[in-house]
């Protein structure tokens, strides 16, 4: 039986190591790219579904403007759009397989509903294939963010907001001086838990083509029929990617905490 | 006889939960006038607190009304003498009232002087200057002037609620609403903080205190309510109340408490 890894291997490999770097370059930008779509897309999805916007709140009064007590209408003022489409989506997002995500994106929407202009940059990075790996990949991500901000906010002990109302702030005052400042400070540790998860998971756009680590495997398995090293090398690339960043958000982390406990 | 300017009118106010099936409220008619100390007292889960948080709408009520400067706060708009509709901004009635909580609520993440001047600042567009020379005078007044830049989490409790007090003052409020201040205290904790309200009372201000220190009812409190299930049962002057109780459940409650 031939050993698990075999040394030489890794010199066979080595004059395609252009290619790992350039799957590095394409990673990181995809994690970067995708965060940034992530945490917009959260923002905008967990204000929706904290939001307390009902346009059929009317049907709930009575005559007199009075909150009436059950009733039909009743249960259809209190009918939320912005919350129930954000909650779909979220739930949509987070019980399917990014894999699949990645698939519909870059062929259904992007394959038939819009044409992508077809271009390089960075000499090698292929636009056409890259942007919809980073639009799902988005989207997917930004459906977990969404959740870890509203558990965050929602973490934040109801008389906070209670005392900020009874001085007379309003719901946005007290979400902006009051709630998001202790709720980042909480939610940090998941956030970055995301973001490796993020490098990790972009692994699946090689997929549908995007020259990132995975697919440099691939390229080299193909031209050497070498398998287990350069697994072995992109699995070591991959921990380098994710082990400091982790540390980096921790070493933040400790840094917020250190006004509140003294 | 002075004369007795009222603040807030309740009429029939309601809480119910699951459609009538809990009445956390039930039909509560008082009325509180300028300068009042009106102090709730009542066994637990009689429906003080709920009281108490209605007025300035923390709960709901789902019946009945509460006039605050001639608006029924409850609805949530009202037609005004040309017959428009005007929608109450619950906002600018809660900066007329100061609430107090039993577990202070102070925000862990300002220092002392932060939480006192940001409603102030941020609501009532006060300078920052002007706010802090405020602040420092009220915390000289509960003693509390050298701990203007410590965080909550140094204070003890009965400073955390002295500092819940004055913040509530900042916002200069025609009446404070008072949630059990005391019961969330050390023994030893307890007089400070009912010291710094008993100086409040004498000075005038209209108070409505939740609360089973039925010594500072007594001596401060110028009309008792008793509620239990929700329903006020008893009202009166202190000496009504403590001297001559009319309703079992009343002499009930006074025969365990003091």
């Amino acid at each position: 039986m031939d050993n698990f890894v075999q040394i030489e291997n890794f010199g066979r490999i080595a004059p395609y190591s252009q290619l790992f770097v350039q799957g590095v370059i394409v990673t990181v930008m995809l994690s970067v790219f995708t965060v940034a779509i992530g945490f917009v897309l959260a923002i905008i999805l967990s204000a929706m579904r904290m939001s307390n916007f009902c346009p059929f709140a009317f049907l709930g009064l009575d005559k007199e403007g009075h909150q009436k007590e059950r009733g039909f209408g009743v249960a259809l003022s209190k009918f939320n759009p912005l919350s129930f489409i954000a909650t779909a989506y979220v739930e949509i997002l987070r019980s399917t397989p990014v894999i699949v995500q990645v698939a519909i994106i870059y062929y259904g929407v992007f394959g038939a509903l819009i044409e992508l202009p077809s271009f390089t940059f960075f000499g090698f990075i292929k636009f056409e294939r890259f942007f919809p790996g980073v639009v799902a990949l988005g989207m997917n991500s930004g459906a977990y963010l969404c959740e870890i901000m509203r558990s965050g906010i929602q973490s934040i002990d109801g008389g906070q907001t209670e005392a900020a109302r009874s001085l007379g702030m309003s719901w946005l005052q007290n979400m902006r001086y009051i709630i998001m400042p202790q709720a980042i400070k909480n939610i940090l540790p998941a956030i970055a838990n995301e973001f490796v998860v993020i490098i990790k998971e972009s692994a699946i756009t090689y997929t549908i083509g995007v020259q990132d680590i995975m697919s440099a495997v691939n390229a080299v398995r193909g031209a050497t029929f070498i398998i287990i090293e350069p697994l072995l090398v992109a699995t070591a690339i991959y921990f380098c990617l994710c082990f400091p960043t982790s540390k980096l958000i921790a070493h933040f982390e400790r840094r917020m905490s250190r006004g509140d406990k003294r | 006889m002075e004369t007795r300017d009222k603040i807030i009118q309740v009429t029939d106010l309601e809480k119910h939960y699951n459609f009538g099936a809990i009445k956390a409220l039930d039909g509560v008619t008082a009325e509180i006038d300028k300068g009042d100390v009106v102090v709730v007292i009542g066994p637990s889960g009689s429906g003080k607190s709920t009281f108490l948080r209605s007025l300035n709408l923390l709960e709901e009520p789902t019946g009945g009304a509460i006039i605050f400067n001639d608006v029924d706060i409850t609805k949530k708009k009202y037609r005004d003498e040309s017959g428009k509709w005007v929608k109450v901004n619950m906002d600018i009635h809660r900066q007329k009232m100061g609430m107090v909580f039993q577990h202070f609520n102070l925000f862990p993440h300002k220092t002392i002087m932060d939480n006192m001047i940001l409603a102030p600042v941020k609501v009532k567009k006060v300078p920052v200057e002007e706010a802090k020379t405020k602040a420092l005078a009220l915390l000289k007044r509960v003693g509390l002037e050298d701990r203007a830049d410590a965080y909550p989490i140094q204070l003890s409790g009965g400073q955390k609620q002295r500092i819940a007090i004055v913040r509530a003052l900042m916002m200069e409020p025609e009446v404070m609403l008072f949630d059990e201040p005391t019961s969330a205290l050390d023994p030893e904790m307890v007089g400070e903080v009912l010291d710094v309200m008993k100086q409040l009372a004498t000075e005038g201000m209209t108070m409505v205190v939740v609360t089973h220190e039925m010594g500072f009812a007594r001596e401060v409190g110028n009309k008792i309510l008793f509620m239990a299930d929700g329903k006020l049962l008893e009202q009166g002057t202190p000496e009504e109340i403590f001297g001559a109780p009319k309703h079992p459940r009343l002499q009930e409650f006074l025969s365990k408490v003091l």
